[in-house]
């Protein structure tokens, strides 16, 4: 791809705004706010990865962690279950990638959108004790239009489905070609009574917006896409963003501080840039599209006299309220070859339990989808395969069952709601810091009950619906002592009415500094039902709205 | 059963401090002498930059048990043990002390049992039967792990050599893919569901 022009501004000029994070929402903001006319600077930790850069490299990319920042590269994660633990040292722990569009380039491309129970969940259903369950501020309608707005800038292929809400306008591209594996979700589904439809993806089934559709060559979970076909912030925003001239993309450039002058408002970044040299870059105003655990860290990094307890946490709630979404995963094997480590990872979803009955005496919905028990890859699968199939694990016949193993299973997932917990939280680690020297990410998570319930009733019901599907050595996983990490950051600076329990607003705008806003995975008050990226897009777009009309009107 | 083998693994514990301070235990006759040259042209004479001779010796001894060459190719067609050799010396550091010592572990066994020096020159039906008391332990898991990521890793680091571990699993590692992708959504399409 041509590197498109670009603006350049010194660290003493004050822009418009500074983005830090190229990410799902960070491309948005700053191609929103740079077509606005605006003066933008965007701060990206990693490089500026493009198709040509990207490979089928399954060590370097999930055991090197090559796309993703982890321990091995520096940046130190701790992780514990609770308060009274001491958190210890992992490898990673909260997953996202390190380079410009951040993990929308490294992700399934899996594409729901929240559903109108999403925004308003706790009234239907009644606070849960225990925890921070809330309404949000705005609701389905309020953010459908920007929801459109990513299905035809961004590009997303798919067919509105029989639960799905009601969107103001059809998928661009059409759905993706049905997988073995889906095809079998499909037919034990309707064999149950239930309701599959083809999945909605943000990858393209056919040319769009100047770029290729998918050539379905299987590495998309995990993996940038090296045909330019999955619709990152990478291909989609941030040339757009470098093309209107008022915005400078900045690599390698780790954000380390706010700094705040006397009357609260914030006036630069602090960042090391590729060097190792600390820069500080002025701005009239800042978003924060980091992500759900580096923007909280950012925040409670900034601590200063005014702000003694973390920029813009006067309710305590920087960094609270982690949620994860629940997952679970059945496998089993069947007699013909399914090859479901071709192509995209899931071609179609049963929503029919997208809100589990009250009289089953827990919280909690989901969806499921049918894929490769490995996401397609072949290391992965055989590392895993001897526990799904209760086969052995080394040996002669672990090697024959491999051979026939790889191309004749599937899974049937389920992806499932994680409620907001004070008890869940990204903080920072009083004894590990990063190789910049910055405290480590702390993450503190044990799953509420409810939340393993429904885990516990997803795997139930694919086991039910791999049964149906005829499969044999059937197996089902859901982390039934916790999870111990994920890859959806969300809810740690959520959106709210009340500066008492939320940390922006509704344009989100952080309620205690008037020039900060934040736009990530922790903007979400609820977790939806997996797949949040779509519902991070579409906050995105609708913020930069919000943001770009308060400046029209003077009001930042 | 249980009560013998937490005496026997006492024992083993027990040599393994004194194991370090004494090589009596692991004299090399002559016959080893003749066999590690023998190994080490197996391994394609290539040099090692993390294992020694010795390490690779034994660790590719391991793998070729965990994925052993049949009618088709195994781990030392993939080259797995030079896969080993590059990604240990990445950043591995604690994995690495992990084998070594546990190799230490598996020869004293070897020695006790068998009375040579060197897993690698056990008969497969000795190392098997070796392998199996010691299948839970981090030292194999870990082995276990190498291996199987040298079988299905990308060439360039070192293993699954000719893609013999993809061809392994009917993977095809290729660009591009046109649907019907198999079996059933072949069917689906026939049957124009």
């Amino acid at each position: 791809m041509a590197q498109a022009p670009s603006a350049s501004f010194d660290t003493r000029e004050e822009v418009d705004f500074v983005v830090v994070g190229s990410g799902a929402a960070g491309g948005i903001m700053a191609k929103e706010l740079a077509s606005a006319g605006h003066s933008v600077v965007i701060l990206e930790q990693g490089p500026h990865l493009q198709a040509p850069d990207f490979k089928h490299d399954e060590w370097g990319y999930n055991h090197n962690n090559d796309l993703v920042w982890s321990t091995r590269h520096g940046n130190r994660q701790t992780f514990r279950r609770n308060e009274n633990e001491e958190a210890e040292l992992q490898e990673s722990v909260l997953g996202y990638a390190h380079n410009v569009g951040g993990s929308s380039v490294h992700f399934s491309g899996n594409f729901w959108r929240f559903r109108p129970i999403d925004f308003m969940e706790a009234s239907v259903r009644g606070t849960i004790a225990g925890t921070n369950f809330a309404d949000w501020p705005i609701t389905y309608e309020d953010l459908e239009p920007y929801y459109t707005k990513v299905d035809w800038e961004i590009g997303v292929s798919g067919l509105q489905g029989p639960w799905d809400p009601p969107r103001s306008r059809e998928y661009p591209c059409p759905p993706m070609p049905i997988k073995g594996s889906d095809v079998l979700l499909e037919r034990a589904a309707k064999q149950l009574g239930l309701n599959p439809y083809p999945a909605p993806v943000a990858i393209l089934s056919q040319p769009h917006n100047g770029r290729p559709g998918c050539i379905h060559c299987g590495f998309c979970n995990g993996y940038g896409c090296e045909v330019n076909a999955k619709s990152s912030s990478m291909v989609t925003m941030i040339p757009l963003a470098l093309a209107t001239g008022t915005c400078e993309l900045r690599t390698m450039c780790t954000v380390s501080q706010l700094n705040t002058d006397e009357a609260g408002r914030v006036t630069e970044v602090v960042y090391f840039d590729g060097t190792g040299a600390e820069q500080a870059q002025r701005a009239r105003a800042v978003v924060l599209c980091a992500n759900g655990a580096e923007t909280p860290r950012l925040l409670l990094m900034s601590a200063n006299s005014l702000f003694p307890d973390g920029l813009a946490n006067s309710s305590g709630f920087v960094g609270q309220n982690l949620m994860f979404n629940g997952y679970s995963s059945v496998a089993g094997i069947f007699d013909e070859p399914v090859n479901a480590w071709k192509s995209v990872p899931a071609t179609r979803v049963v929503h029919d339990f997208y809100e589990l009955d009250e009289s089953l005496g827990f919280y909690g919905g989901g969806g499921i989808d049918g894929r490769h028990p490995s996401a397609g890859t072949p290391l992965e699968f055989a590392l895993i395969a001897p526990e799904f199939f209760g086969t052995p694990s080394w040996g002669a016949e672990f090697k024959d069952n491999l051979a026939n193993q790889f191309s004749h299973c599937a899974a049937f997932d389920g992806h499932s709601t994680s409620l907001p917990l004070p008890t869940n939280n990204v903080t920072l680690d009083p004894n590990y810091q990063d190789d910049f020297g910055r405290p480590a990410i702390r993450c503190t998570y044990m799953d509420h009950p409810d939340d393993l319930a429904t885990m516990e009733w997803f795997r139930d019901k694919t086991i039910e619906l791999m049964e149906a599907a005829g499969a044999s050595n059937i197996n089902g996983s859901y982390p039934e002592t916790g999870q111990t990490g994920n890859v959806h950051l969300l809810g740690t600076c959520r959106m709210g009415d009340d500066p008492n329990s939320s940390v922006i607003n509704s344009d989100h705008r952080a309620h205690d500094v008037s020039n900060l806003f934040m736009c990530d995975g922790s903007s979400l008050v609820t977790s939806g039902r997996g797949q949040p990226t779509m519902t991070i897009m579409a906050l995105a777009f609708r913020a930069a709205d919000r943001i770009n009309q308060l400046a029209q009107a003077n009001e930042i | 059963m249980q009560k013998e083998l937490l005496t026997r693994r006492a024992f083993f514990n027990s040599l393994k401090s004194s194991a370090g301070k004494s090589v009596i235990l692991l004299t090399l006759p002559a016959i080893v002498a003749a066999c590690r040259e023998s190994e080490r042209a197996r391994l394609a004479g290539e040099e090692f930059t993390t294992l020694t001779e010795e390490e690779a010796n034994e660790f590719d001894a391991v793998a070729a048990r965990i994925i052993p060459t049949t009618s088709t190719p195994g781990v030392r067609e993939a080259g797995v043990v030079y896969f080993m050799d590059n990604v240990l010396g990445d950043r591995r550091e604690e994995q690495l002390a992990l084998l070594k010592e546990g190799l230490l572990q598996l020869q004293t066994e070897v020695a006790l049992q068998y009375e040579v020096a060197y897993f690698y020159l056990l008969d497969e039906t000795q190392q098997d039967a070796l392998l199996t008391t010691i299948a839970n332990t981090p030292f194999f898991s870990t082995l276990r792990y190498l291996t199987v990521a040298g079988m299905f890793s990308l060439p360039e680091y070192g293993g699954n050599r000719d893609f013999v571990g993809y061809q392994l699993i009917e993977f095809e590692n290729q660009q591009a893919w046109a649907s019907p992708y198999g079996f059933y959504d072949a069917d689906f399409a026939e049957r124009g569901e």
